[in-house]
């Protein structure tokens, strides 16, 4: 139409990519819409694809937004028998199990007719030419542009064995070439500190353009880490307050009850563990260099002048670029790291984590890592340097078995003078709270303070709820559902640039070096089932403040 | 799914009707139980002119409600049967939501059985608005919301959104006039929106349409459609009518002259950039009340071909190449029923401006059969 017109395409086969020439039929809507492609799944025999892609993806087929041409391609090793077969069994249970929806007949039917799986090793040049002709023949059968969306659901250090072969073997479409288009999902964790970030950025960018990188961190794609922009953009009250002048500090807790050894409640038999990624990575990695950070980004940026990809994520990464940096010295006062001991979590008596490290060790046969100091808690209190938020800190706390699973952002506003309804310093006013929860209940809550009715003014605290499902009704869409929708429509806004992974580390590398050169043989404890040891206490009761009961 | 309180049919004075409800939303919570919730996003009236459509419309509310929390105001306006005042009823449903704790919301009907009794409701509305939630007006008669006069316009006055469907209207062309002239002065107003379900209905065609037709993908389609055949439903001509207005809209034609064969066929001469095209819409005798399949005959790789939309099977709309060996294009579709239509419709307050666009071109084409 007003484009220069592709001679070539027609739907069988390659194609040009729809973007690659405007569409008057498509002007005008709202968004980008995701275009036809194969999703192919490095890793669909593990954990995350059965839990997490395989039902994200049927319900995106459900609720009828994927494009007309489609299919999903797990590749890897892990099946057994026919490996479509295998795979259609396998995301069937994945659906049942996690989905938020059951799966029904007709569109699991419908959904399962494009899953296909091929078998074979990461690092095997000739099992990515099988997948490869795999693919090229699902485009002839499935009408597919030759468009790819590649889901790197591997452990990082073969991220770049993955990338390479890709590479190697042609997968990996030029984006100049304006034709069909090649997109790379990279999971977390990107490098255990600052220059293996670097190391696989610049492994993932020999074969992947920047604009084709997507590095996911699924605490992006929730509704509430959304909404913190809506709340802070589309509502006049806060965007004045929300600086050094009225907030006294923020906290961001992401609280998780479970620990890393998951056993079956009635026989007591180990039937997961997350031991293996999780020892030698701890909470610091694991919890706040991505999640956490990134929370704290959408919280602290200035308002960006639009909402386009790279707008928003220049916002994000300049408040990275404003974190204080952090001295041996400051880590010290300003970094607590502790590890559970065994307790109680729900009225049910649970084991420690170095006992859950040589458990784990031990029935693999594996040499026991002594006297692990791998965190499980860490608590921090960082300060951005910045006109807005100059003395304001910011205190984060991550943890496993804590006594529930909590996650918050909660922005306290200073107190008012001590005159009038303020007047007794014994027993001041309860400070002005807005906490937007991230989960398990998605939804904000202001904190203010009220009369009690009477004769006498006695001042209550009380709360103005929001609830997301109560409010909304729907069943919200899982936060891989948006972001996988987002990659298919070449829409990055919610995806980490490489620049914001690499000043993430470059804050959190220092407590890192500090730790390793502080030869620490033993953590900190807490008792598993409370809320983190004494030392996070006392870290944020130095400053006159507590931590929010949760 | 939702249960309802008892007493249901209990007259309430309009001015008692607060307290009844508070007292029933009281009523909800189970001693020891999980606090019950009340949820309630917006203030939704719906209006409609027959008890029969009323006791359907009140089979659907607690779908409605389930994908939008509102406190339902039903008005049903039946002149003729009766009585100076409208009579009041109230009710709480609740639905598990929310981790499992009860959702509760409220419905008000109001039954006004008389002209003076009808004339009356939009105060009655007045008083039983929640304020501060954004005002939702459901024209639920089977014809035009202009057709309401002056009750439309009164109970439209603080809406942010009026919700019809044009499905069924009885003299399409005419009700087509009326509602584009209708939504050209809406369209000034700076906070209200109108929407017709038959557009949301039509979200996947149009959807796979723009699919189908890339340029990208279909080089050269577009530029040279040369006609438009629209098979549809009994009482979906509207429906059809949007789909092509639509089409028009986007790329631009210029509508020439317009033909009806009554109940078979109605038929366009358009005017494109390219030349010349034939659009028809073609009434099937029985079936779904829905746009059932699609032909545009286009040059395909420089050859005359054409495209072929309709359902391969229940929930999967393919595009189908003629002359052309090449895998359909399909994408699912979710059935919806009218509650689901409705609760979703109900949060996308924003102004869709295809959907105005697609509107003034319907009138012209409207227009050209009137003459």
């Amino acid at each position: 139409m007003q484009g220069e017109t592709v001679s070539s395409s027609l739907w069988p086969g390659i194609m040009s990519t729809a973007t690659a020439l405007s569409n008057p039929l498509t002007a005008g809507t709202s968004g980008l819409l995701p275009q036809p492609c194969l999703l192919v799944i490095f890793g669909a025999a593990g954990d995350l694809s059965w839990r997490k892609l395989l039902p994200a993806v049927y319900n995106l087929n459900v609720d009828g937004v994927l494009p007309s041409h489609f299919a999903v391609v797990g590749f890897g090793l892990g099946s057994e028998g026919d490996g479509d077969q295998w795979l259609r069994r396998r995301a069937l249970d994945g659906v049942r199990h996690f989905s938020r929806r059951p799966p029904d007949d007709s569109h699991w039917a419908d959904f399962a007719r494009a899953l296909f799986y091929v078998e074979g090793s990461f690092n095997d040049a000739r099992a990515y030419e099988q997948l490869k002709a795999r693919l090229d023949s699902l485009d002839q059968q499935f009408g597919t542009p030759g468009s790819r969306v590649y889901y790197l659901a591997v452990p990082p250090q073969v991220v770049p064995i993955c990338v390479d072969h890709l590479k190697a073997a042609g997968m990996v479409h030029d984006p100049a070439e304006g034709q069909a288009f090649t997109r790379v999902i990279v999971e977390k964790p990107i490098g255990r500190d600052l220059e293996s970030a670097r190391q696989i950025n610049a492994d993932v960018a020999k074969a992947f353009d920047e604009t084709q990188t997507y590095r996911i961190d699924h605490y992006l794609g929730k509704e509430t880490v959304q909404n913190l922009l809506v709340v802070r953009f589309a509502n006049s009250i806060f965007e004045p307050l929300w600086n050094q002048k009225y907030v006294d500090h923020v906290q961001i807790t992401v609280a998780e009850d479970e620990g890393l050894t998951h056993r079956d409640p009635q026989t007591g038999e180990v039937t997961g563990s997350r031991i293996g990624y999780y020892e030698g990575v701890g909470a610091l990695r694991d919890m706040v260099q991505n999640h956490m950070l990134q929370v704290l980004c959408l919280t602290a940026m200035e308002p960006p002048w639009s909402l386009d990809a790279d707008v928003v994520r220049d916002a994000k990464v300049a408040v990275l670029r404003c974190l204080r940096r952090m001295t041996p010295k400051d880590v010290e006062q300003s970094v607590v790291r502790a590890q559970y001991i065994a307790g109680d979590v729900h009225g049910e008596p649970v084991a420690g984590y170095r006992h859950e490290v040589r458990e784990y060790f031990t029935q693999r046969r594996q040499p026991v890592p002594a006297d692990s100091t791998s965190e499980t808690f860490v608590a921090l209190r960082l300060f951005i340097d910045n006109w807005r938020w100059a003395g304001v800190p910011f205190y984060l706390r991550t943890g496993k078995r804590l006594p529930k699973r909590s996650s918050e952002v909660a922005i306290q506003f200073k107190d008012v003078p001590q005159i009038l309804f303020n007047a007794q310093p014994e027993v001041p006013l309860e400070p002005t709270v807005l906490s937007l929860r991230v989960q398990p209940e998605e939804g904000l809550s202001l904190r203010i303070a009220s009369k009690l009715p009477g004769p006498k003014i006695r001042i209550y605290p009380v709360k103005l709820e929001f609830n997301y499902s109560a409010s909304f009704g729907e069943n919200a869409p899982e936060a891989y559902e948006r972001l996988i929708l987002d990659v298919m429509a070449g829409d990055a806004t919610l995806f980490m640039r490489r620049d914001g992974v690499e000043a993430a580390w470059e804050l959190v590398t220092p407590i890192l070096e500090t730790w390793q050169t502080s030869h620490q043989s033993s953590l900190p404890e807490y008792r598993a089932g409370t809320w983190g040891p004494l030392e996070a206490d006392r870290l944020i009761e130095a400053d006159g403040r507590q931590w929010r009961i949760l | 799914m939702a249960s309802a309180a008892a007493d249901e049919s209990t007259p309430i004075p309009i001015d008692r009707v607060e307290q009844e409800l508070a007292r029933r939303l009281h009523d909800l919570q189970k001693p020891g139980g999980a606090p019950a919730l009340r949820a309630c996003m917006s203030n939704l009236v719906i209006f409609c002119d027959r008890k029969p459509l009323a006791e359907q419309l009140t089979n659907d509310i607690p779908a409605v409600v389930a994908l939008h929390p509102a406190r339902v105001l039903l008005l049903i306006g039946e002149p003729d049967s009766g009585g100076d005042e409208p009579i009041a009823t109230v009710s709480v449903r609740y639905h598990p939501a929310a981790k499992g704790r009860p959702v509760g919301s409220e419905q008000v009907t109001l039954h006004a059985r008389s002209r003076t009794a009808i004339d009356r409701l939009p105060f009655a509305v007045r008083g039983l608005l929640i304020g501060d939630l954004p005002v939702n007006l459901w024209w639920a008669t089977p014809s035009p919301p202009p057709f309401g006069g002056s009750l439309l316009y009164e109970l439209s006055e603080r809406a942010q959104q009026v919700i019809y469907d044009s499905i069924g209207w009885p003299e399409p062309a005419r009700g087509v006039v009326a509602a584009a002239s209708w939504l050209s002065q809406l369209g000034r107003c700076r906070w209200c929106v109108a929407s017709d379900l038959n557009w949301r209905r039509l979200k996947y065609w149009r959807r796979l349409l723009a699919q189908a037709l890339d340029p990208g993908s279909a080089p050269g389609a577009l530029d040279s459609i040369s006609e438009v055949l629209v098979e549809h439903g009994p009482h979906a001509v509207i429906q059809a009518w949007e789909l092509v207005s639509w089409l028009a809209a986007r790329l631009g034609w210029q509508v020439a002259a317009g033909k009806v064969q009554p109940g078979i066929e109605i038929s366009w001469q358009v005017a494109a950039p390219h030349g010349k095209i034939q659009v028809r819409l073609r009434r099937l005798a029985d079936g779904p009340s829905e746009v059932r399949r699609v032909r545009l005959a286009c040059r395909l790789r420089g050859r005359p071909g054409a495209l072929n939309l309709a359902y391969a099977e229940e929930q999967r709309l393919a595009a189908v190449l003629e002359g052309i060996d090449a895998a359909p294009r399909t994408i699912t579709v979710q059935a919806q029923s009218l509650a689901e239509l409705v609760g979703r419709q109900l949060s996308d307050r924003e102004r869709d401006p295809l959907f105005s666009a697609s509107m003034a071109v319907a009138r012209v084409l409207a227009e050209s059969v009137l003459r």
